[in-house]
């Protein structure tokens, strides 16, 4: 092991400057910046003028200026970048800023990952940057842009000295074989596979679709463009051809082809979907052509929420997700990773994957309605301002839009429907071991979260809900904030207390 | 059911965020608003007039796009000044409480245990009347992070301290 060779050379307890060929990284980062922002302008002003004589003695003159700048810049953040480790507060302190300055000051013990990498520029110059990660959704914490290779490891060992071996647990990827011993928990049949593909996700099958027909149109137009084939005879057989017995084909077809397409989806993303219970664990594993493995552990996990829809609960099915905390919270894609989600299972199956992540069935507590002036600010936003400024223009401005206005009433009706449902299932449900949320039009999602996954809450209130003590609630989670809206407000608040009672009693970290 | 009626009665026993004493923002952190309101004005105030130099036409307007600056000036005083009235924060024994907002008040409650990391920032303008804003980062995302302006620089630094040393010891 290296550490074993700790002498003054990598002693971090005093402040420290990065290697000296940072200001070459500094300077090549800012320039970079710099002419990101300026090559549009530049080359517009290049273009334009005609004289172009002195306008290259004033760019050359003006280039070499922002280069003396820029470099004096770079060797100023060198001057003021520094960092250094408090052993005995067990604490990671980085100092920079010319003009601003910044003390970011981090726990050890907070710390998730240290990552060392080398871009190519680094890799020319020959140092290595070193990044800090921290638990939680923001990017990279805090990162050393040029260090080299040695004091990069051993900083990386003192930064993670104090658990290591907890760390190599936390991996996420399952182990395979022990997926294959255990009988499943949960497995996803052919048959309950079918019924998800009918019953969900049908927006973004039409959305695909749409975006094929689209592509198809496009690929049409060009291909009659191009041999000068007479478009008229086409759009004739179109417009003759619409009928409304080809219409209805027609949107039978499509019908059929957003079916199709759902549960082919379905079938790649979920086949052979299992759950498996191992030592205090959950693994997961599916997929058709790549198969997907992750490990769930119930401490880590943030929030879990079901959704169901009108046709989902006549078939008896639930739509799971269960988020956990990220590590690789840098990376968006990796965080995804982490994310479950089970398509399809029933109420029995729901309430075993409760079980074993909340150790009991969460049951749903006092219910809090929103307040009437919930379903008022939607219907002025989605309702009135709309069908007042179509019925403004079609009258003012647009006089052929007359002959539409009749529409304005079945838009009313539907989106009134669709309000009502809103407001109806905006519900919050407390307890003392649980918050769940419902809400949703179409598919109602219930949202539970234990309070003590809390991190941080907000009481927010309009200052024209005064009178109606009317207002809002923000809870802040590791895997996304939860929002109730126009509730009782005294009673937010009286919440807001008891949560943050609970946290500060509660012994139990968030993961 | 019955264990919510149960909690309902604790909670009115419980300290109450809504009646803590905030402190306000250091009275040198306008100064630090003003001087950036005014650079904003400045800057707009140059493109008004590059406007006016080169297009004849926007010159008949002049008085009205005088008093549409004019009315835009006096507005940002006017909202920055109330907005600084209503932001106030708290250290309490075991949470940090900051209220902001002109047409919505908001109070956010990061409790020490899950506090991430601190980072004190020192501004220019900031720097030149001794103030620094603390920036306090937990894992629920930007959302629920705390940016707290307009702190004297020896009191943010004694806070961060102080939160410092609560992290180790909830840990």
């Amino acid at each position: 092991m290296i550490a074993a060779e700790t002498n003054k050379e990598y002693d971090f307890s005093a402040p420290r400057k990065q290697s000296a060929s940072g200001i070459i990284i500094m300077f090549a980062n800012s320039f970079q910046h710099i002419v990101r922002a300026l090559a549009l302008p530049l080359i517009l002003i290049i273009v334009k003028s005609k004289d172009s004589g002195n306008l290259a003695l004033i760019l050359i003159v003006f280039l070499s200026l922002l280069t003396i700048v820029l470099a004096l810049y770079a060797y100023f953040s060198y001057q003021k970048f520094t960092f250094f480790l408090d052993e005995k507060k067990q604490e990671f302190i980085i100092n920079s800023g010319i003009f601003s300055k910044t003390s970011l000051t981090i726990q050890l013990n907070k710390i998730q990952q240290v990552n060392i990498n080398q871009n190519l520029l680094q890799q020319v110059v020959g140092v290595y940057s070193l990044e800090i990660d921290t638990a939680g959704s923001e990017k990279k914490e805090a990162s050393i842009k040029a260090i080299d290779h040695a004091t990069a490891t051993i900083l990386k060992q003192k930064l993670l000295s104090r658990d290591l071996a907890e760390n190599e647990t936390t991996n996420i990827h399952a182990d395979d074989q022990l997926i294959k011993s255990a009988p499943p928990l949960l497995k996803l049949s052919t048959n309950t596979l079918l019924k998800i593909g009918i019953t969900t996700n049908y927006g973004a099958s039409l959305l695909l679709l749409t975006g094929f027909i689209f592509g198809a149109f496009q690929l049409f137009k060009d291909y009659t463009d191009a041999l000068d084939i007479e478009r008229e005879q086409f759009t004739k057989m179109f417009s003759q051809g619409i009928t409304i017995f080809s219409l209805c084909f027609l949107v039978a077809f499509s019908f059929i082809i957003i079916l199709a397409t759902n549960i082919i989806r379905t079938f790649i993303k979920y086949f052979n979907f299992k759950i498996i219970k191992q030592k205090g664990a959950l693994a997961v594993s599916s997929g058709l052509f790549t198969h997907k493995n992750v490990l769930l552990t119930p401490n880590k996990v943030q929030l879990s929420a079901y959704s169901q829809n009108y046709f989902q609960k006549k078939f008896d099915l639930l739509n799971m997700k269960i988020k956990q905390a990220s590590f690789d919270s840098a990376d968006k894609e990796d965080s995804k990773k982490s994310d479950i989600e089970i398509p399809g299972c029933n109420e029995f199956e729901r309430d075993e994957v409760l079980k074993m992540i909340l150790s009991n069935i969460p049951a749903k507590g006092a219910e809090l309605a929103p307040n009437y002036r919930f379903i008022f600010l939607q219907t002025m936003i989605w309702i009135v301002f709309p069908v007042s400024v179509f019925a403004l223009l079609s009258i003012y401005a647009l006089p052929q839009l007359k002959s539409y206005l009749l529409m304005v009433i079945p838009y009313i009706i539907v989106v009134g429907i669709m309000l009502y449902f809103e407001f109806k299932r905006h519900r919050l449900y407390v307890d003392e071991q649980f918050i769940i949320k419902r809400s949703g039009i179409w598919d109602v999602e219930q949202e539970i979260i234990e309070p003590h996954k809390i991190q941080a809450i907000t009481a927010k209130q309009y200052f024209w809900h005064k009178a109606a003590d009317v207002g809002h609630l923000i809870i802040h989670t590791a895997a996304g904030v939860i929002h109730f809206k126009y509730g009782n407000y005294t009673h937010i608040k009286n919440l807001v207390n008891y949560w943050t009672y609970k946290i500060e009693v509660s012994k139990k970290d968030w993961m | 059911m019955q264990e919510f009626t149960n909690e309902t009665l604790d909670t009115s026993s419980l300290p109450k965020y809504q009646e803590v004493q905030l402190n306000s923002l250091s009275r040198k952190y306008w100064n630090v608003i003003l001087i950036n309101i005014f650079l904003f004005l400045l800057f707009v105030a140059i493109a008004i007039a590059a406007l006016l130099i080169f297009s004849t036409d926007a010159r008949s307007y002049t008085l009205a796009i005088l008093a549409i600056y004019g009315v835009l000036a006096l507005l940002l005083v006017l909202l920055y000044r109330t907005s600084l009235k209503k932001r106030g924060f708290a250290v309490r024994e075991k949470d940090i409480l900051y209220t902001s907002g002109i047409i919505a008040l908001s109070t956010t409650i990061v409790p020490f245990s899950r506090i991430q990391h601190i980072a004190l920032d020192e501004g220019l303008f900031s720097r030149i009347y001794g103030l620094g804003e603390l920036r306090i980062f937990t894992a629920g995302g930007s959302s629920g992070s705390l940016h707290i302006p307009g702190i004297e620089i020896d009191n943010a630094k004694s806070i961060k301290e102080l939160l410092m040393k609560q992290i180790n010891e909830a840990d």
